[in-house]
């Protein structure tokens, strides 16, 4: 089949999983399974249609369509079959865990969960797919409501209802922005879709604004500062499964929102534009992993981090967009790179992280630092497989997080050595605060790991915690090998990318990998071997092995005792360091920021409690129609009935007069 | 680029950095006990304490996992590769075909990150302690490591720290107000992230208990003062193959008497690296200690110094 064939075939298995899962919702164990197998078949489908999507680009799919807005058209370029096959793989490691995981929610409508996952991912599926600009808003907001219900799921909670509230608000305010770009382009060129956005012959000043327009829009959604404030609630209410997913690849779609929108179908050619997605995602990354340091929960943690990572991203695609803006397309090439680089790695570490969140909820139900402790020795898979997406997200080698954060120094560095002063100025600055966020966010990752899975037990439940069942370690393994293959697979990875950017984008393309290297284009630049280093630290262990069997003494042996040292006195849990202390260095040094923090979330309150007396209102207008219309119907209604009600009163002989009265009145009808 | 000479380099690099890694501390612990007017240890004690732990039995918490029993292998690993990549015989990067400079700065950051993560995992209250202030040390200085680094690279044209090192070994990178600057602050960052004065002090053990170093015992806790030990040394041979490659092997001279050469580098550097030990030794001694939590306020003037170094390297003086 074709490659578009199985996409529609996904999304048609998906489909059927959802609705299948909402048909069997009182049976709680069937419908949990039928909606995890089911997509997880569904998401192999999409993973194959990808994969060919990959290799050739398929010819278009298009469906006549009844209504005026152009045609409904699919469209596997390149970065939709990248997008598709993240979406998918993400899917599948989700649609094992959940089979488990959501056994939690018993009697609690868990086909209705299955039912919008399913419903979510095929949109997604959709979005990142279609070439038409009104079909594209629809799923996008099909998948903006099937996420808000994910968001909501947990609803007898009231931080639930108002993190769903937020986040309907933002998402509906951002997608109203993309809407309105999408409308330039449907002015001039009287067409929506994307193939003649792309030859629109826009003046200067068009551009900008619908640049602005959509990038604000996806940038919402992606949660870039200062639109981010929605995120943290919304991912800590989601169920762990479905922050996953909303995680790490519906933002990537609003990644993807960006890059078709700013870069193929504008073209990128104006320097402003790279700038400011530079800034905005060098703010975000930054302020991003600062609040992720002061926070207590362990998905809001996550979520302000995913803040910091699509910083990062944006970064990428800033150094892109100079790269293209001032025609030098090898920083074009690289900074895109890096772009889609951490795009694929942060949708599989923090998909593993919130997975692993999920796990240690799943058993000791709380999301709170404070509370967890020792789980490590209790769950020891779901604390390596944490550790594993922890070390990725921290940057550190060989993890994948390393790989896509060295190609984004190197967009730096070859961004820096053009001519324009204001870019040498910038991008320099930018490796310096690259350096500043992935030396915090490997705390913020020490931070989470060290007080939920090492040190002392801090709680009655969670001394009972026990290892997560295997479908859920399944859910993880696939994405911690994932995160393991994407860093040591660098040389096969960074080709492939090269090729879906210099395919989509009118960007040649260039060699960036030789034998186990990878590089920025040029190997005497810099080059970094990704299996060289596993291969050298392991080889290199022999060293410390022999100086122990030459030196040590074997009979010594280990002893356990049951308490660190504590200076000579009794060792307590209390003594060890928690979450809630171990930032406080941080907020000390950075108090400045975290002081402006208070100062800037200010107007955003304000416009938050806006919208609030806005529905209040709306709420409170809406009894006013009611009295209006409805009222005097219902009153002559209810009237009619208590006159009527008279004739009824209850005893049996006015009954008998009723019915021979009534036969009287038959009798002189039929007779007369 | 791999040739099996430079294999052989860079094995010979990391083991002989490895093996004098102990020799260098016991000079700074000599430098100290004279200033202090004592008459202090022998330079060869360092050695002689860990032969004698290595035979000691080890103690572990039971609260101690995995993380914590790996710690002291990843430590000394991580400090060979380094060891291995950083020119300092030659003005070569030995291990060029695994990384540059910025696959160094991470490289520190695996071993940090291991060394927090086994300090919180005992449970210990000074292991936790001092993970976290090692992670706020390293969040200070790292940004002016890498932007000083980065300067560097931008007026080598590479990444790569041996092409660095040549350059500025045969004068092709002029030594610029800005190579000045940076080497004045990439000089703090390193003698901080040495764990000298003003904010650590590893002899303080009646504060810390040595942070994390704490639990660790027996032959672990040889291995981890061993690679505390190098990673101080691998500082300063960073230090000095990019700011002092004077008198190293250059690339030209490797093929003809590659041996005798390689021989006199390591003489060449020794001298280098014994010269900086003192001068840190006489910085450290002289020096009050500064709370921790006003440590931002020191490391300011560093990351204050690295700008200006990048500013002129702007303005191209």
């Amino acid at each position: 089949m074709d490659a578009i064939q199985l996409l529609l075939l996904s999304v048609t298995v998906f489909v059927i999983g959802a609705v299948a899962s909402l048909l069997l919702n009182g049976f709680d164990r069937a419908s949990r399974v039928i909606a995890g197998l089911i997509g997880a078949a569904a998401s192999l489908i999409g993973l194959i249609s990808a994969i060919q999507a990959a290799i050739r680009i398929p010819a278009p799919w298009i469906l006549f369509s009844p209504l005026p807005f152009g045609q409904f058209i699919l469209q596997m370029d390149g970065l939709s079959a990248l997008m598709v096959g993240m979406i998918c793989l993400l899917s599948l490691a989700v649609g094992f865990y959940s089979i488990s995981y959501t056994g939690q929610y018993i009697k609690q409508n868990t086909g209705l969960l299955g039912f919008f996952t399913n419903l979510f991912v095929a949109m997604m599926l959709f979005v990142v797919t279609v070439e038409n600009a009104f079909y594209f808003m629809v799923f996008w907001e099909m998948m903006t409501l099937a996420s808000y219900f994910l968001v909501t799921f947990e609803n007898g909670r009231k931080e639930t209802v108002q993190a769903g509230y937020l986040y309907m608000l933002i998402a509906h305010a951002g997608g109203m922005l993309i809407m309105l770009s999408f409308f330039i382009f449907f002015i001039t060129t009287g067409s929506f879709d994307f193939a003649l956005f792309r030859q629109a012959q826009l003046s200067p000043i068009l551009k900008d604004i619908i640049f602005l327009l959509a990038f604000l829009g996806f940038g919402a959604k992606a949660g870039m500062v200062p639109l981010h404030f929605w995120m943290p609630p919304a991912y800590s209410a989601a169920p762990s499964s479905s922050a996953a997913l909303m995680a790490s690849v519906m933002k990537k779609t609003a990644i993807y929102g960006i890059l078709r929108i700013c870069v193929d179908l504008l073209g990128g050619q104006v320097l402003w534009w790279g700038l400011l997605i530079l800034l905005i995602g060098a703010i975000s990354a930054v302020l991003g992993v600062l609040f992720a340091m002061s926070e207590r929960e362990i998905k809001r943690i996550l979520a302000y981090s995913s803040i910091e990572n699509v910083g990062i991203i944006l970064m990428g695609i800033g150094v892109g967009m100079i790269g293209i803006a001032t025609s030098r397309p090898t920083v074009g090439l690289i900074g895109f790179l890096a772009a889609l680089y951490h795009a694929l790695n942060h949708s599989f570490f923090k998909g593993l992280l919130f997975l692993g969140a999920g796990s240690v909820d799943y058993r000791i139900h709380t999301r709170n630092l404070n509370e967890m402790g020792g789980l490590g020795r209790l769950m020891p898979w779901t604390a390596l497989m944490f550790l594993v997406g922890g070390m990725s997200v921290a940057a550190i080698p060989p993890f994948n997080g390393f790989v896509s954060e060295w190609f984004t120094y190197q967009a730096f560095f070859t961004g820096s050595s053009g001519d324009d002063f204001i870019v040498r100025v910038a991008l320099p600055l930018c490796a310096a605060l690259l350096a500043l966020v992935g030396t915090l966010s490997a705390m913020v990752t020490i931070k989470m790991y060290g007080s939920a899975f090492t040190g002392p037990v801090r709680s009655e439940t969670s001394r009972q915690a026990s290892e997560v069942p295997s479908s859920m370690l399944t859910g993880m393994a696939l994405l911690g090998v994932g995160c393991i293959l994407l860093g040591l697979g660098a040389p096969l990875v960074a080709p492939y990318l090269v090729h879906v950017i210099s395919g989509t984008f009118d960007i040649p393309g260039a060699v960036v990998a030789r034998g186990t290297w990878v590089y920025a284009g040029n190997p005497v630049q810099g080059v970094l071997s990704m299996p060289m280093i596993l291969v050298l630290l392991l080889g290199l262990l022999f060293v410390p092995v022999i100086l122990i069997a030459l030196y040590g003494d074997r009979k010594a042996g280990t002893k356990t005792v049951s308490d660190p040292w504590a200076c000579g006195y009794g060792y307590s849990d209390k003594m060890s360091v928690t979450a809630s202390n171990f930032d406080q260095p941080i907020s000390v040094t950075f108090n400045v920021i975290y002081a402006l923090r208070s100062v800037v979330q200010k107007p955003f309150g304000a416009i938050g409690s806006w919208a609030k007396r806005m529905r209040d209102a709306i709420l409170n207008a809406e009894p006013v129609l009611e009295n209006i219309i409805k009222g005097p119907i219902t009153r002559s209604v209810s009237y009619a009935g208590r006159q009527i009600q008279a004739i009824q009163m209850g005893d049996i002989r006015m009954y008998c007069l009723y019915i021979v009265l009534t036969l009287i009145v038959l009798l002189i009808a039929i007779f007369r | 680029m791999i040739s099996a000479t430079m294999f052989f380099v860079g094995l010979l690099q990391a083991l002989v950095i490895l093996a004098v890694a102990p020799l260098f501390s016991g000079f700074s612990r000599v430098m100290r006990a004279k200033m202090h007017n004592r008459r202090g240890p022998s330079i060869f004690q360092n050695y002689r304490d860990i032969v004698k732990l290595m035979k000691r039995q080890e103690v572990v918490s039971e609260q101690a996992g995995w993380v914590f029993r790996a710690t002291p292998y990843i430590t000394i690993v991580s400090m060979l590769l380094i060891a291995a990549i950083i020119p300092v015989f030659t003005s070569r990067s030995p291990f060029e075909w695994v990384g540059d400079l910025i696959l160094v700065v991470y490289l520190y950051a695996l071993s940090r990150f291991f060394f927090s993560v086994s300090g919180l995992e005992t449970g210990s209250t000074f292991g936790g302690m001092g993970g976290r202030r090692e992670l706020l040390i390293s969040a200070l200085i790292e940004p002016v490591m890498l932007l000083v680094l980065f300067v560097m690279a931008l007026l080598a044209g590479s990444t790569n720290l041996g092409v660095i090192s040549t350059k500025v070994a045969t004068g092709q990178i002029p030594l610029y107000t800005s190579v000045w600057l940076g080497m004045l602050a990439f000089a703090f960052a390193s003698f901080v992230e040495m764990g000298k004065l003003p904010f650590d002090l590893a002899e303080a053990e009646q504060e810390l208990q040595e942070g994390p170093l704490t639990e660790f015992s027996g032959k672990s806790l040889a291995l981890m003062k061993w690679g505390i030990y190098m990673k101080q040394v691998v500082l300063v041979a960073l230090f000095v193959s990019v700011f002092l490659p004077f008198g190293s092997v250059t690339a030209t001279s490797l093929v003809s008497q590659l041996w005798i050469s390689v021989l006199l580098a390591v003489v060449i550097f020794f001298a280098k690296a014994f010269l900086l030990y003192f001068i840190v030794a006489v910085l450290e001694n002289a020096m009050a200690r500064v709370r921790f939590l006003k440590a931002s306020a020191v490391t300011w003037t560093a990351l204050g110094a690295a700008i200006l170094s990048f500013v002129f390297y702007l303005a191209n003086v």
